[in-house]
């Protein structure tokens, strides 16, 4: 029989290994799948925690990892990416994404280290460090990328990372549903509306390098 | 007077702006606009009546207010209602807007809503919710002028804000897990146990709002949308939203004790004194007017930052001059407004002999650049001159140095530029004018009157209340 703790470390190495992914992959499409498949991860680690605990504010989570972040967003980015065909590859990043990897990795070591020597005493619970390093990945990829299709899968990325972590160690956060919500009507708001006008005024999602915004 | 139920001002300050945001989508631009001018004034006035009757208190587990809030909240009721006044005039100089009159006082009454709503409530949590609804209700504004930049300052600003905030609500959560409770009046009086979560908590809060607020390295949305907004919403930004950034920023770091732990306390100092030099010297070599007066915006937040750092004295002096700043600096955006749509252009070089072309609104902005670099006898002289005396009573002389520096380099800056739009001589001759070119440029000089003020004379209620809301976050009285 596996235990909870041992399903929970499953689905975060899970979850883990597709941070990773998003970091090595330069084409949109795959990207969006990537982001849809680690919310689907949270979305059962979720699941399993409310059914296991009868906690009703989880499930709540976890339906609004799969409805918002698994299924409506990556629908509205694949309708995007319909609209540039001729853009399926970010760019930018086609060149660089064998470097992005290699950081990701080194990145994570590192914040999995630090959160050993730092936090590791106060949260015990197992793989507690997780959504530590996924907060640091989902950073890298905005930071790292600039179309800005795969900057809202960052966006997601963070958010999935601070939903992880009040399902980790801070489960009676007050009000955790509806500060959920708001972060993903934000990310409703990114993909349904600035994406939108984006493309009615530059023509495309590519973030572009004006000059009259340097310095 | 408070009673055990909340005053009914609290209620009208939150109902003004709420009830604007919603009336203004009555299809009649003429209507959305008095909607959202009449709920501006409403705001203001239910604030400054909370301010004059010292509203303070806890009600139920999401209400509170104390004279630090009742401070911010006449600033940010202040600069919304002059900013409602001055954007009807600008919009009519926008050629082809991408929002209608109705959907742009809708999201400014929002805008403003969201600010206001940080301001009363009392749990950590409803305030990030705050500051991430002012994200959203103001990213919108940002691409109102329809241009390639626009949009592009307006993504920037989303993700860029967003990422530091989910480091926020990451700060929020180890607070929680560490205390049990994430309500700032009853964490701030029982002053919990300085541990390891509760100091990283406060360290990542920092870097979360600070990212709002404008700090060094997380700036960078700032420049982009504060320069390509609309000239009031540029003057809400800079006036109050980064302010109100660095309140909640303030009720995090109100939890630890009196002096704070030097740790802690050096990391605040450390970005406030990167952020005001960073944004001296980037502000020099700046082509455009409105990204430099953003510039000079990260400045003063960084100098803020550092009194809030060295404490003491120097709390009040950095609650001054957040205020003093906030009127200011409006100003200054209101005749970047007149000046833009009078020359048609943001570059500085391409603009000159202002006190010929539009003489009201060159006189404003020469007096406005004065107030925001500090000069006397603003509230910002006198903010940033307590802010520099109390790191000379503590023996800090180096961080006294370096802020009289960045200062002085602002100074000679900002109005160097200003000064020569104004007074430069023109490649071809200029004339005055239409008169429209001026219109709305009495606001500007109504929100200099009240920098003025701020400096000169002991404001009734507002002083105290400012000298109180100073130790309510461990400030010593002048």
């Amino acid at each position: 029989m596996v235990s909870t703790p041992e399903i929970v470390a499953l689905l975060g190495v899970g979850i883990l290994l597709t941070a990773l992914y998003l970091q090595s992959e330069s084409f949109v499409d795959p990207l969006i799948s990537g982001i849809a498949v680690q919310s689907l991860l949270l979305a059962a680690l979720l699941g399993w925690l409310a059914w296991v605990e009868g906690n009703v504010d989880l499930l709540l989570l976890a339906t609004l990892a799969v409805g918002i972040r698994a299924v409506f967003i990556p629908f509205v980015l694949r309708r995007q990416i319909r609209a540039f065909r001729w853009r399926v590859r970010e760019i930018h990043a086609a060149h660089r994404v064998t470097g992005h990897a290699l950081a990701a990795v080194a990145l994570a070591i590192v914040a999995w280290f630090v959160f050993q020597q730092t936090l590791a005493s106060v949260f015990p619970q197992p793989g507690a460090a997780l959504p530590f390093v996924l907060l640091v990945e989902g950073l890298l990829v905005l930071a790292t990328r600039r179309n800005t299709i795969v900057q809202v899968i960052g966006y997601l990325e963070e958010e999935n990372a601070v939903v992880y972590a009040g399902a980790l160690f801070a489960r009676n956060f007050p009000l955790f549903v509806e500060v959920v919500v708001f972060l993903d009507v934000l990310g409703v708001v990114l993909v349904g509306v600035i994406l939108s006008i984006q493309r009615d005024v530059t023509g495309t999602p590519e973030e572009a390098s004006l000059e009259e915004l340097a310095g | 007077m408070i009673g055990p139920s909340p005053p009914f001002w609290l209620f009208v300050v939150l109902a003004a702006p709420a009830g604007a945001a919603v009336l203004s989508l009555i299809p009649s631009s003429r209507v959305s606009e008095a909607v959202a001018r009449g709920g501006s004034l409403v705001a203001l006035a239910a604030a400054i009546a909370l301010l004059v009757d010292g509203a303070s208190g806890l009600w139920g587990p999401y209400l509170g207010l104390d004279a630090l809030s009742d401070v911010f909240l006449v600033m940010v009721t202040g600069i919304y209602a002059t900013s409602t006044f001055y954007s009807a005039r600008y919009l009519r100089g926008i050629e082809r807007p991408y929002l209608t009159p109705q959907i742009y006082y809708g999201l400014l009454s929002a805008f403003a809503f969201a600010m206001i709503a940080v301001l009363v409530v009392s749990d950590l949590g409803l305030m990030w919710i705050g500051i991430e609804a002012t994200t959203v209700a103001s990213a919108l504004l940002v691409v109102l002028e329809r241009r390639p930049t626009s949009v592009e300052a307006a993504w920037r600003y989303t993700l860029v804000a967003s990422a530091g905030l989910t480091i926020a609500l990451f700060a929020l959560l180890l607070l929680y897990t560490d205390t049990g409770t994430l309500n700032a009046f009853t964490l701030a009086a029982q002053k919990p146990a300085v541990t390891l979560p509760v100091e990283m908590a406060v360290s990542l809060a920092l870097v979360g709002y600070g990212t709002k607020v404008g700090l060094f390295p997380m700036h960078t949305w700032l420049p982009d949308a504060h320069s390509e907004a609309p000239s009031p919403v540029s003057a809400m930004f800079s006036g109050v939203l980064l302010p109100t950034a660095l309140y909640a920023f303030l009720r995090v770091y109100a939890i630890l004790p009196v002096p704070a732990p030097a740790p802690i306390a050096d990391l605040v100092l450390a970005f406030g004194l990167l952020s005001a030099i960073v944004g001296a010297f980037l502000l020099q070599r700046q082509r455009s007017f409105k990204r430099m007066l953003a510039y000079s915006s990260m400045e003063v937040m960084g100098i803020a930052v550092v009194g809030v750092g060295v404490g003491g004295i120097a709390l009040y002096g950095a609650l001054v001059l957040l205020f003093a700043h906030a009127f200011a600096k409006s100003s200054a955006f209101y005749c970047s407004g007149n000046v833009l749509q009078t020359t048609g252009t943001t570059r500085i070089d391409e603009v000159r002999d202002l006190k010929t072309r539009v003489p009201w609104t060159g006189g404003a902005w020469i007096l406005a650049a004065l107030a925001v670099t500090g000069a006397p006898p603003f509230g910002t002289f006198v903010g940033e001159l307590v802010i520099i005396t109390g790191a000379v009573g503590l023996g800090e002389y180096w961080i006294a140095a370096v802020l009289v520096g960045v200062i002085l380099v602002a100074f000679l800056g900002v109005n160097g530029q200003i000064g020569l739009m104004v007074f430069g001589e023109p490649r071809v001759p200029t004339v005055r004018s239409e008169p429209g070119g001026e219109r709305g440029v009495g606001i500007a000089y109504l929100n200099l009157v009240v920098a003025l003020l701020v400096g000169v004379a002991a404001l009734p209620y507002l002083s105290s209340a400012l000298r109180a809301a100073a130790q309510l976050l461990g400030g010593q009285l002048p």
